[in-house]
């Protein structure tokens, strides 16, 4: 009796940790790239589409003209091939040449102002301006639309989530970068609906 | 002397017309993958931009078939700039047959470095194929294909695809000084070479499927003229797909239109055709 539930528990186990195994793996096949500061170009369409409409051609890597899209290999599962921007190391400068050349329809065309490749979210509490350390007001200072999407309310920089295109400017200026590699103001992916 | 040598005066050598042409095609096609992702990232000229799967001539734009369908396919819906940009290679297929895998794939240029220093080494003019696969097969990697790409939702030969491969990670070397490790699929194929010459262009490329399937009732064939043929055989032996040429599997789905047949024929028994609507 005492082997008979040994074996069960082992028998168990196994199967436990194959199940976990394929579900681990096929998690990570299909797992998005796409989070804080690791953006697609502007006017791509939903998350859960892109995978399955972008021809990995590369139009749009080789187009930019800064060099800020990079492409995924096959360590991203399914997503190999697809473009991506780390906001922190080059920003999109929304020159829109990408959206241009897409064969897809996976970047649409977009205007500057209108491209939701996310939000800048300030940490409050890692901001030097809001910690009261500094009288920095970088992420203003570079925001493309200034005044707009990052304003000043009594010297301390507020971001407009309904003007803010995420290029990631001020992500890619802030001078605070924690032990993490986040910055004190960081680009969250748009939600699903919220894109263009 | 040959019987046959009578009727069918031997036509004055004119070996590898064909050959030399579609070499500079292959070459150039290829030295375009290569030498383009340095104009487009070191000088800044980017007239031309992309690969084979998706190519830029200006304002004109160019997508590989397989690769637009997948995208439709999957989006389940209609983008009228992909259908405009897949209608010229769709035309070419239509019309010439699978013409792009002979005269412009990188893949098929390196499997054709790839065999000439197979022959070099074995010191052989013909290399044997030591594995033959059913040809019908190719039927079924282009099926099969799509079917898993549908079933995952993630198109599949859009980043696994051999072709297009080369071109990506010529592009990555240049424009990030890293590769990609999908990249060993391209060692995988070239090392299949070793085995069957063009294994995985006869049995396994969708994308080969595809156009075959396009240009099944193409207007540019090999025709076989039976009363000149003396049966000698080279032209089967020289056929890269190991198709029987003369017993007229020339007009089958599976001919690329590479010309070595006719190259090897020292008849002139071969030559290319451009039949009418009607005689298929």
């Amino acid at each position: 009796m005492r082997r008979r539930s040994f074996c069960k528990l082992l028998g168990s186990l196994a199967a436990g940790s194959l199940v976990h195994g394929v579900t681990e793996t096929h998690a990570a096949l299909f797992r998005s790239p796409v989070t804080t500061n690791r953006l697609r170009p502007p006017g791509a369409v939903a998350e859960e589409d892109f995978v399955g409409r972008c021809i990995r051609c590369g139009r749009c890597v080789e187009s930019c003209p800064y060099r800020c899209i990079t492409m995924l290999d096959i360590r991203q599962g399914v997503h190999a091939g697809t473009p991506l921007i780390a906001v922190e190391q080059i920003p999109c400068y929304l020159c829109m040449k990408c959206v241009k050349v897409c064969p897809t329809g996976t970047l649409r065309p977009v205007a500057q102002e209108d491209t939701r490749m996310g939000t800048a979210v300030i940490n409050t509490f890692t901001c030097a301006a809001w910690a009261g350390v500094a009288l920095c007001r970088t992420c203003y200072d570079v925001c493309p639309f200034k005044g707009r999407a990052i304003a000043l309310h009594e010297l301390l920089p507020k971001v407009v989530p309904e003007a803010c295109t995420g290029c990631g400017l001020c992500t890619h200026a802030c001078p605070v970068t924690m032990d993490n590699g986040l910055k004190a103001i960081n680009i969250e992916p748009p939600t699903e609906g919220s894109r263009s | 002397m040959n019987p046959l040598a009578a009727r069918s005066p031997v036509v004055p050598k004119k070996r590898g017309r064909y050959a030399t042409l579609r070499r500079l095609a292959l070459a150039g096609a290829f030295l375009l993958l290569l030498v383009n992702p340095l104009l487009n990232y070191h000088w800044g000229i980017t007239f031309i931009q992309g690969w084979y799967q998706s190519l830029g001539i200006g304002e004109l734009r160019l997508v590989s078939p397989l690769e637009g369908l997948e995208s439709l396919l999957i989006a389940r819906q209609v983008y009228v700039p992909t259908l405009i940009a897949m209608a010229i290679p769709l035309l070419v297929a239509l019309l010439l047959g699978r013409v792009f895998c002979s005269w412009i794939c990188p893949i098929s240029f390196l499997a054709e470095m790839v065999e000439g220093i197979r022959r070099r080494i074995a010191g052989k003019t013909v290399l044997r194929d030591r594995l033959i696969l059913t040809r019908r097969l190719l039927w079924l990697a282009l099926i099969g294909e799509l079917l898993l790409s549908l079933i995952l939702g993630a198109p599949l030969f859009v980043f696994l695809s051999p072709p297009g491969l080369v071109g990506r990670e010529l592009m990555m070397a240049i424009y990030f000084q890293r590769l990609a490790w999908e990249g060993v699929l391209v060692l995988a194929v070239l090392a299949l070479e070793l085995v069957t010459r063009r294994i995985y262009c006869r049995s396994f490329c969708p994308l080969g499927g595809l156009l075959a399937l396009v240009g099944l009732s193409r207007r540019l064939v090999v025709d076989h003229q039976v009363n000149r043929c003396t049966g000698c055989g080279r032209c089967d032996r020289a056929c890269p797909l190991g198709l029987k040429v003369s017993l007229g599997e020339s007009r089958s789905a599976y001919c690329w239109n590479c010309g070595a047949c006719i190259d090897h024929c020292d008849h002139g028994s071969l030559r290319f055709v451009w039949r009418g609507g009607r005689d298929r």
